[in-house]
């Protein structure tokens, strides 16, 4: 089992709720979202965010604006599609049930057995949005 | 101090210097290769160009004069590298996919999570080349176990081969894994000693290049360990200097075949550093797109040819098939077709079979070689025979059993191509090998004298010829033996060609003579090796002890040497020839034994005398059993069975010891207990066994006289009754 490896995973599956949830806030350029997971101590290479764009884009989640830039060529502007806005719903529910049961299991470990069946609950709804 | 150029960079001018530039260029390049199989790829490489194009306006407005390896790296530092992303960001589900299924693969020991397995090398869990661990994957057990079963194979002898065929043959499981290493062989020029083939051979199999170079240095070094030297003796024995040249072809050979690494993307393949499936499948597609805008215009052009000849000779064989009816020109047409396969078949299977017994014959008669060949030219011949000619082709043959066994589809014609190319190499040797030594048994010697061999008392009555040799050294059968000679003793092989000739003395004396002869690459070195050869013997009383055969040593050579015996026998006299004299006597090279210079024609006064049977030398020259019969005219014993029972007839020709006998005393024993049984047993039937009793006994009376033959059906009719009662 590599550390690295697991907390990657970690990252890697909350990293598109971030996205969604920075571009919900308002029109967004992708370094703008990068600038604002840093404030949030959150750091990512700025060459894994356009795939991860592009992709959401393509899932139709997201949509587009071109906006001349004075200081360079035109920017690509984000924003929330419908189907997009459905579906960072969903992503905050499993979020908000996950982070509780984590919370609740690394905080009390006595409380283990009590909590055990909404944490595998919540195991499994991350893993079918991963998916 | 450094040159700036200018560049249009996302529509506009940015000045940047060469070096920065050269980043720059192989970072999109690598980007372009990593998305290669992603889904809007143009699109994602146009958003990162133009961020970085919005990073050099900031640069440029800020003041800079140009853009700089520094700033080029920042960025790059910024944005990542593809293989940074590898690790960040494993949403490419392919990956994902390979890795979690190799993580699988290690805890589960399952080479594919369902069906259609294929056999590979495991490089995520090995030692040398991953066979065993490759082997354990597909056949569900523990590493472990393989590696030691091959271990214990090792010692046997059968595992080093084994195991370096599979490392050939079987592919890596790094071909078909995406991100894994895709290498290529390639001599390596800047790791080399003398042409790099070592250091590009341990980069190829990941592991130090001295262990290449210690396996082609150690036999080299077999000068220390005498381990398979051949040497150059002809200079003398004062130094001795023996290697073996197999390590040399072999790197001769491998430098001629492997390509150098030189440049810098066949260096990277040739360590299998971060050049994956995806770059290669990338980059080939973009020459692709180039050359397949050329293939199509051309393949146009082609097909319109071919169409138009293929027509032409489409409408000939129609023409053709019409003429010769049609229908039955097509069974007649396949119907050949299929014979033809099956010779070609039946041919393949007899050859492949020939080769595997020559092989074996080969191997047997190695150690033989030095009685047989001399000089360096011939020892070279030799090794290149038995390396090329023999062990390429089995070798060959096995690896394409295992290539189809693990449906490898790698470079499979680069590797027929240097097996045949080997082959070839081979069919010279052996050629060459063949043509050289038949000139060495160019040559008969032509001094027929006869020499007398000393006889302490050649007016003995009987005289019986025998050899040291024991007897019937050769009928301790065991499979496969190919050995020629009588034996070998350090440095000396016996070679038993001695023909033996039984004339009539001229007084009342015998006298033994032998003519040597030999062949040579001349006449006069025929009858040097005529005349070095030694086979005398000696008398002790009646019985003439003769050497067990012609010696031959590795100085003087196997050269068709060959005694013809005389034996002058006095009329009246008695003779015996054993049979360890001329047993196996006719071990010779080439055809050209009788080659018209050779008066003695072994037809013509042959004596139909055998061995092992005492003859007496009658008036006219003729040898007559102690009978009276003629040598060759007596009769054998026959055993007759039928109806009538066993018929045993034998001529008395005085050599009872050699007949056969049929022993009656054996049945007679058996007959007797069963009697005894019955009588014990079953008193109720005693009439009727009286009966049978002397019946019984009236028959072996016969059979033990032997007047007249005994019939075996009317005696199991008369015991019928006792095997009832039983």
């Amino acid at each position: 089992m590599n550390i690295d490896n697991t907390a990657s995973q970690m990252r890697k599956g909350v990293l598109e709720f971030c996205i969604l949830s920075i571009i919900k806030e308002g029109e967004a350029y992708p370094s703008d979202i990068i600038e604002k997971m840093k404030a949030a101590n959150l750091n990512i290479l700025e060459g894994t965010l356009y795939p991860l764009l592009t992709r959401l884009k393509n899932a139709e989640l997201l949509s587009y604006r071109w906006e001349e830039s004075t200081s360079g060529p035109p920017r690509k502007y984000f924003t929330l599609t419908e189907k997009g806005a459905g579906f960072y719903k969903e992503l905050e529910a499993t979020w908000y049930e996950l982070a509780n049961a984590v919370r609740a299991l690394t905080n009390t470990e006595q409380e283990t057995i009590i909590n055990n069946s909404p944490a595998d609950a919540g195991d499994n709804n991350f893993n079918d949005h991963q998916q | 101090m450094k040159q700036v150029i200018n560049i249009n960079f996302q529509g506009r001018v940015v000045p940047i210097e060469v070096t920065a530039f050269e980043l720059l260029k192989n970072y999109t390049e690598s980007l372009s290769r990593h998305f290669a199989n992603e889904e809007g790829k143009d699109e994602i490489i146009n958003d990162i160009e133009s961020r970085i194009g919005e990073l050099f306006q900031e640069k440029i407005t800020k003041g800079a004069t140009c853009i700089t390896d520094d700033d080029v790296n920042a960025i790059i530092k910024n944005m990542g590298r593809p293989e940074e992303f590898e690790a960040m960001d494993d949403t490419q589900t392919q990956s994902t996919a390979s890795s979690s299924s190799s993580q699988e693969q290690s805890s589960t020991g399952n080479t594919q999570p369902a069906g259609n397995k294929r056999l590979f090398r495991d490089e995520n869990d090995k030692v040398l080349g991953g066979v065993c661990s490759g082997l354990a994957n597909y056949f569900n057990i523990d590493v472990v176990i393989a590696r030691i079963i091959f271990v214990v194979l090792l010692f046997s002898g059968i595992g080093f081969l084994t195991y370096i065929i599979m490392w050939i043959a079987v592919p890596s499981s790094a071909t078909t894994q995406i991100g894994g290493s895709r290498k290529k062989l390639f001599r390596d020029p800047d790791e080399k000693l003398i042409a790099g083939v070592c250091s590009g051979i341990g980069n190829y199999f990941g592991i130090n290049a001295w262990i290449p170079r210690v396996l082609f240095l150690l036999p080299f070094l077999s000068f220390i360990s005498r381990w398979g030297h051949w040497g150059f003796g002809d200079f003398g024995d004062i130094v001795r200097f023996t290697f073996s040249p197999t390590s040399l072809i072999v790197y001769i050979i491998l430098w001629i075949v492997i390509p150098e690494a030189v440049t810098t993307s066949e260096k990277l393949e040739m360590k299998g550093e971060k050049v994956d499936m995806n770059s290669i499948k990338a980059s080939v597609m973009e020459e692709m797109k180039g050359v397949g805008k050329k293939a199509s215009a051309f393949g146009k052009e082609a097909s319109s040819v071919v169409t138009e000849k293929a027509n032409a000779v489409a409408n000939d064989t129609k023409n053709f098939a019409r003429r010769s009816r049609g229908g039955l020109g097509n069974v007649i047409a396949m119907i050949a077709k299929i014979f033809a396969y099956f010779i070609i078949g039946c041919v393949g299977i007899v050859l492949v079979g020939a080769l595997f017994f020559f092989a074996i014959a080969a191997i047997g008669l190695f150690p033989l070689k030095d009685f047989l060949i001399g000089g360096t030219y011939q020892n070279l011949y030799a090794w290149g025979t038995l390396m090329f000619f023999i062990a390429v082709p089995i070798i060959g043959i096995i690896t394409w059993i295992i290539r189809k066994i693990a449906r490898s589809k790698t470079n499979g014609k680069m590797l027929g191509f240097t097996f045949g190319a080997l082959w070839v190499i081979g069919w010279v040797c052996f050629i060459l090998l063949i043509s050289s030594i038949s000139r060495d048994f160019n040559y008969n010697s032509k001094n027929l004298t006869e020499q007398d061999i000393f006889l302490t008392n050649p007016t003995v009555d009987k005289l019986e010829i025998t050899s040291k040799s024991p007897l019937y050294k050769y009928n301790r059968s065991r499979f496969l033996r190919f050995e020629p000679f009588e034996g070998i003793q350090e440095d000396t092989a016996f070679v038993n060609n001695v023909d033996v000739r039984i004339i009539k003395s001229t007084n009342d004396s015998f006298r033994v003579t032998v003519i040597k002869t030999a062949t040579g690459r001349f006449r006069n070195i025929a009858e040097e090796n005529a005349a070095k050869i030694q086979y005398t013997g000696v008398q002790k009383d009646s019985i003439l002890q003769m050497d067990k055969g012609i010696g031959i040593n590795k100085t003087d050579k196997f050269r068709n040497q060959r005694v013809v015996m005389t034996i002058y026998v006095p009329v009246g006299k008695r003779i015996k020839i054993d049979r360890s004299i001329s047993w196996f006597n006719d071990v010779h090279f080439g055809s050209n034994w009788n080659d018209g210079d050779w008066y003695y024609d072994s037809d013509s006064d042959a004596q139909n005398w055998k061995t092992g049977v005492e003859y007496k030398m009658g008036a006219d020259g003729q040898l007559y059993t102690l009978n009276g019969v003629p040598a060759g005219k007596e009769s054998r014993t026959k055993v007759r069975i039928n109806s009538n029972g066993i018929e045993v007839t034998t001529d008395n020709n005085g050599n009872d010891q050699d007949n056969y006998r049929y022993n009656s005393g054996e049945p007679m024993n058996k007959i007797d207990s069963m009697k005894m049984k019955l009588e014990s047993e079953k008193q109720r039937i005693k009439d009727s066994l009286e009966k049978a009793k002397q019946k019984i006994e009236q028959q072996l009376e016969k059979i033990g006289d032997n007047t007249e033959p005994a019939p075996l059906s009317s005696q199991l009719h008369s015991l019928s009754p006792l095997m009832e009662i039983n």
